[in-house]
């Protein structure tokens, strides 16, 4: 009854060997893996606080300059803080504002998509209008806005952004649920008798987790550089939380002579974002092979 | 990627060497500053940039020589102080303003009837808020009634109180029909977008009696450039003449530049935190013990030297030395993060979370910060631009204010002093006894009962550590080579001593 | 054709009204407007004076007609900062902006269509795999890193660009290269798409069978079939780039809109963010409009939807 009728493990086995044959997937997931495990044990990792200064040694440079030394391996900020401790809890704050927001805008986007896609005729109406309303509106100056007023801290930025990105979600939840409502074992479900709530969680959205999936990927990227943005503009996560967007704000004033200030947390945040949308595109091509 | 810095101060050094600024073949002067301007009317900003616009576009009546400190002629050529509250004034003849009408009693009178009334709402009431009336006692001689004896009467006239044409002004809040600001100052305005580039040229009609005559500059730029790293690039390159502010790291760094000569300058502005003992404020801080524990919770001395550098002093009391009646002979807290949190858990107070807002010197809010956070006091910092934070804090909406105030450039510890304690807008303490102490001193002719008053409201201040006294500020100016700039600790820009060699 | 432009015209009619509602909302959730517009130290007395010239007394409802009429007119009201009329700062710098988002469209255009169609050609080869990288690596790069960046190659190192001002075409490359870059995945994207799908589609495949020389069938049918949902993408853009603007704008210090929004909120000048807010609003919807009314015109079939 099911749409999902083949068995366990063949079906892992499949996926491993389709793995395999990604390698974007593959190198993408495997970095994203390797952050979430540093942000996890940061306390572990970091060699210092990152919150304790020592503004007699600010903007040390890192190891592998003639002045950089072993006590501080990515050197120090412009209050002395150890660099490397830094960034390890910013992957943190990034990774945590990544999730959070993606739950948050994926758990408004899915319904409403689910539930204009399946209704259909008014409800799809209102739903594709307030879409249209919330794609009018522009992103950036709406959050910064409402960050303005209410103050920034983290899970401001987690909540603005939260509500402000469910818009593809939507999108994509709405027209794949259309194609999937019309198959003939969601009319068989309804003629069985089942509830609408018991389709629509139990066949619909099993079916549409794929999409979904590579949606929350880009989602999750796109939440961490706006974050990022925000914090540069200096209204999101504020200080002393170590944001690699703050960071990079507050070290840009050093960038003419220490270069490695910015460009270390700037190549971190890439990074991570790159490997996300690596593992994203591989993932869109594993589920749409033909594309590929 | 990590190489880059190497190669890219080579690339400096040789790319800054041969650096030919085109502005100085169409003896230009490029200026960068970094805060919007909200208005171009010195009576409407508090800003630095605005009192430098205001020095160089307009005349006070008295001027001060920036040498002996005596006060001089400017657009008054002589005054007579009748009795203590009765200033008579002879007005020079022959000064024409930017827009080629004549300067006489009338335009005295309008601009300072108008600065004097509260419903006009220029910024800082207290610079005119002593004129009682003014009268025009012939074609160019006038006469200012003070509504008490004031002091620093003088010092208002010689810095803050700028001569608009009578007719300038055609309702509150600075509105006037004119296209463009107009003053009798040695440049005049030649556009101005509001927070985009204002365009200065010499004012050719100037009267050559001036101490401000002789400009030599054609023409100055003043664009908002908001972020350093920016200005620094644009100074660099060749895009920017002349910044100021900078960061001591950049300056330091900066220095090591051929092409480019950066000029530490001591000033009289201080940075100071301001705590929020009014009904709006935490509990917590009405507890003096709590504004103890923050004073001894952050090193001043060490900020000072090592984010601030040279040219900086640690202060006590919430004013400049050298003005008159300042005293930095207050208690003082040291620098003892277990006597402030032995100070806290006697206050029982614990986990406490405070609002800093701040405008400027972001780094040290930032350092600020850490040294509460070592005591076990979480500051949420509120970065904001200058005019918002004026607001904010005039309506005590948040706990803690980081100040850097340069008091109009007024050596007179009345342009401090009762600003922040004395009841006007920005005091967050409302004490009233330092009230009826700033009030009387403001009032008194006496020099020694008016030191002795200031002394003990400094003292006051302090004991009850309404605030946390940090240190002097001085500003880094980064110039292009070729440009000759002299600074003062006044910190205004004299675009009419600037030359090009 | 007629019923489906004017059905679209009405939903954005209620789109645009539902937007001026949300700005209309932001200023009131800001603060007491009458304060701030009085100043500092303003008397009781005088603010409500000037709440009652302003008709802030009035209900809520009649207040947000008012507002509307105004607009509908050209009247964004007074800057709380600046103390001027918000219509007049807008046009002082909506140029700016407009040469900026300009440029950086050509510019993304003109680097994600070749691309586009040349990953899409050789889909699946290396050729493909770097397009695809580059796309990834351009998603990934913060912009106002890249920004930072590219002031330290070219205007420094280089001195080709000046880092900051608006004085002539010169201050805008740098802005418009960071923010075009910026916008180029999502193009290049759909330009790869559009013409993998227009390379299989049959006319393509008789095109080809026909004999028809490649580079004749590439850029005579399939080119054309997959820039029609660009221009669609072009007024989704609209948004992004305009964000990016922010950014952008704040770094190189460039008089244009974006900054003045990102000043406004700064300043808490809500009436000006208020009016950029409305007016980026409208601006997508009247360009999505027109991208529907067009593609509509060009494909028969979507007048249905």
């Amino acid at each position: 009854m099911t749409a999902i009728t083949t068995n366990p493990p063949s079906r892992a086995g499949r996926a491993f060997r389709r793995l395999a044959h990604h390698p974007s997937l593959l190198i993408g997931s495997g970095i994203v893996l390797l952050m979430v495990l540093i942000a996890i044990f940061a306390p572990l990792i970091a060699p210092h606080d990152p919150y304790v200064q020592d503004i007699s040694r600010r903007a040390v440079p890192p190891v592998w300059y003639e002045k950089g030394t072993w006590e501080n391996i990515l050197g120090t900020d412009q209050l002395g803080r150890d660099y490397l401790s830094r960034l390890i809890y910013g992957t943190r704050v990034s990774l945590l504002i990544g999730f959070s927001v993606v739950a948050i805008s994926g758990l408004i986007g899915t319904t409403l998509g689910l539930l204009a896609g399946y209704f259909g005729g008014k409800v799809d109406t209102f739903v594709t209008f307030i879409v249209t309303v919330r794609l009018a509106m522009p992103v950036i100056l709406v959050a910064l806005a409402v960050v303005a007023l209410f103050g920034g801290s983290m899970w401001v930025v987690i909540t603005v952004l939260g509500l402000l990105k469910w818009d593809r979600f939507a999108v994509v939840v709405r027209s794949t649920t259309q194609q999937i409502r019309a198959l003939d074992y969601i009319a068989s479900a309804r003629t069985a008798g089942a509830s609408t709530a018991w389709i629509l969680l139990r066949e619909v959205l099993p079916n549409i987790a794929p999409q979904l999936i590579v949606i929350a990927t880009i989602e999750v990227a796109s939440a961490i550089l706006m974050e990022a943005a925000l914090s540069f503009l200096g209204l999101g996560v504020q200080p002393p939380l170590p944001s690699w967007g703050l960071m990079i704000s507050e070290a840009k004033s050093y960038m003419f002579f220490s270069f490695w200030l910015i460009a270390i947390p700037g190549t971190a945040l890439a990074t991570l974002v790159f490997a996300i949308n690596l593992a994203g595109d591989g993932l869109r091509d594993m589920i749409t092979p033909e594309r590929s | 990627m990590f190489l880059r810095p190497l190669m890219l101060a080579a690339a400096l050094a040789c790319s800054t060497a041969g650096l030919a600024h085109a502005q100085a073949a169409d003896n230009t002067l490029r200026f960068a500053y970094n805060q919007t301007l909200e208005s171009p009317n010195p009576y409407f900003t508090t800003l630095r940039l605005g009192v430098i616009v205001g020095r160089n576009a307009w005349d006070t009546l008295i001027a001060r020589d920036n040498d002996s400190g005596e006060f001089s002629p400017l657009l008054a050529t002589e005054w007579i102080w009748a009795d203590d509250t009765t200033l008579d004034l002879t007005l020079r003849e022959g000064v024409t303003f930017h827009d080629g009408s004549d300067f006489d009693a009338d335009d005295v009178v309008a601009t300072l009837t108008y600065a004097a009334d509260p419903a006009n709402g220029i910024v800082s009431q207290q610079i005119a808020s002593w004129i009682a009336s003014v009268e025009k006692t012939g074609p160019l001689s006038v006469r200012i009634k003070a509504k008490a004896p004031t002091p620093a009467a003088m010092e208002y006239l010689s810095t803050q109180l700028a001569i608009f044409p009578a007719g300038y002004f055609t309702g509150p809040q600075g509105a006037t029909s004119a296209p463009l600001p107009v003053g009798t100052g040695p440049y005049k305005f030649d556009s101005y977008a509001p927070g985009g580039e204002l365009l200065l040229s010499r004012f050719e009609g100037y009267f050559a009696d001036s101490p401000k005559t002789g400009a030599k500059i054609d023409k100055v730029s003043i664009r908002i450039v908001p972020d350093i790293q920016t200005q620094l690039a644009d100074l660099m390159s060749g895009g920017v003449d002349l910044i100021m502010g900078l960061p001591r790291d950049q300056a330091d760094q900066l220095s090591q530049m051929p092409g480019v000569q950066v000029v530490s300058g001591e000033t009289m502005r201080i940075v100071f935190l301001q705590m929020n003992t009014t009904d709006t404020g935490q509990e917590a801080l009405k507890d003096k013990r709590v504004r103890q524990a923050i004073n001894h919770a952050i090193d001043r001395k060490s900020i000072s030297e090592n984010l601030v550098g040279q040219g900086s002093t640690v202060i006590n009391a919430i004013c400049f030395q050298d003005q008159f009646g300042c005293t930095q002979d207050v208690t003082s807290y040291d620098y003892d993060p277990e006597k402030a949190k032995a100070l806290l858990a006697e206050a029982g107070v614990s986990g406490l979370t405070v609002s800093l807002a701040a405008y400027r010197e972001r780094h040290i809010s930032e350092a600020i910060i850490n040294y509460l956070a070592e005591a076990g006091i979480t500051a949420q910092l509120q970065f904001m631009q200058p005019a918002a934070m004026r607001d904010a804090m005039r309506a005590h909406q948040v706990d803690m204010m980081q100040n850097a105030w340069g008091a109009y450039s007024m050596f007179d510890a009345s342009a401090t002093a009762p600003v922040y304690f004395g009841a006007q807008p920005d005091d967050n303490n409302l004490d009233p006894e330092l009230k009826t102490i700033f009030d009387q001193a403001g009032a008194t002719m006496d020099a020694e009962q008016r030191k002795a008053l200031y002394a003990q409201g400094f003292e006051k201040i302090a004991a009850e550590a309404y605030a946390v006294p940090m240190f002097t500020l001085p500003v880094q100016y980064a110039g292009a080579e070729g440009l000759s700039f002299q600074t003062y600790p006044d910190e205004i820009l004299r675009f009419w001593e600037m030359s090009w060699q | 054709m007629l019923i489906y432009i004017l059905k679209r015209l009405g939903l954005a009619l209620i789109v645009a009204l539902t937007v001026s509602v949300i700005a209309f909302a932001l200023l009131r959730a800001s603060g007491d407007i009458a304060t701030a517009l009085a100043g500092e130290g303003a008397t009781p007395e005088s603010i409500a004076v000037i709440r009652q010239t302003y008709g802030l007394d009035r209900p809520v409802v009649v207040q947000y007609f008012a507002w509307l009429w105004d607009v509908a007119r050209g009247d964004f009201g007074q800057s709380f900062f600046f103390r001027t009329d918000v219509a007049g700062l807008i046009f002082g710098k909506i140029g700016n902006t407009l040469i900026l988002g300009g440029a950086s469209l050509a510019i993304a255009l003109a680097l994600s269509i070749p691309l586009g169609v040349l990953a899409a050609i050789y889909s699946g080869s290396m050729i493909d795999r770097a397009v695809t990288m580059f796309s990834l690596l351009g998603q990934a790069l913060p912009s106002f890193f890249l920004g930072l960046a590219l002031i330290m190659i070219f205007a420094i190192r280089l001195r080709w660009f000046p880092a900051s001002g608006t004085d002539g075409w010169r201050n805008f490359v740098l802005p418009a290269v960071t923010l075009g870059y910026y916008i180029t995945p999502p193009f290049m994207r759909l330009v790869r798409a559009g013409m993998i799908d227009a390379l299989n589609t049959d006319y393509v495949r008789t095109a080809r069978a026909k004999g028809l020389p490649a580079r004749r069938v590439v850029f005579k049918h399939a080119l054309r079939n997959a820039l029609v949902p660009v221009v669609g993408l072009v007024a989704v853009q609209l948004g992004l780039l305009m964000g990016g603007s922010v950014v952008v704008e704040s770094i190189f210090a460039l008089d244009g809109l974006g900054y003045l929004a990102y000043q406004s909120i700064s300043y808490r000048d809500f009436p000006v963010l208020q009016a950029v807010v409305l007016l980026l609003s409208l601006a997508y919807v009247v360009l999505t409009l027109l991208s529907d009314i067009i593609n509509a015109w060009l494909d028969p079939r979507l007048r249905a939807a």
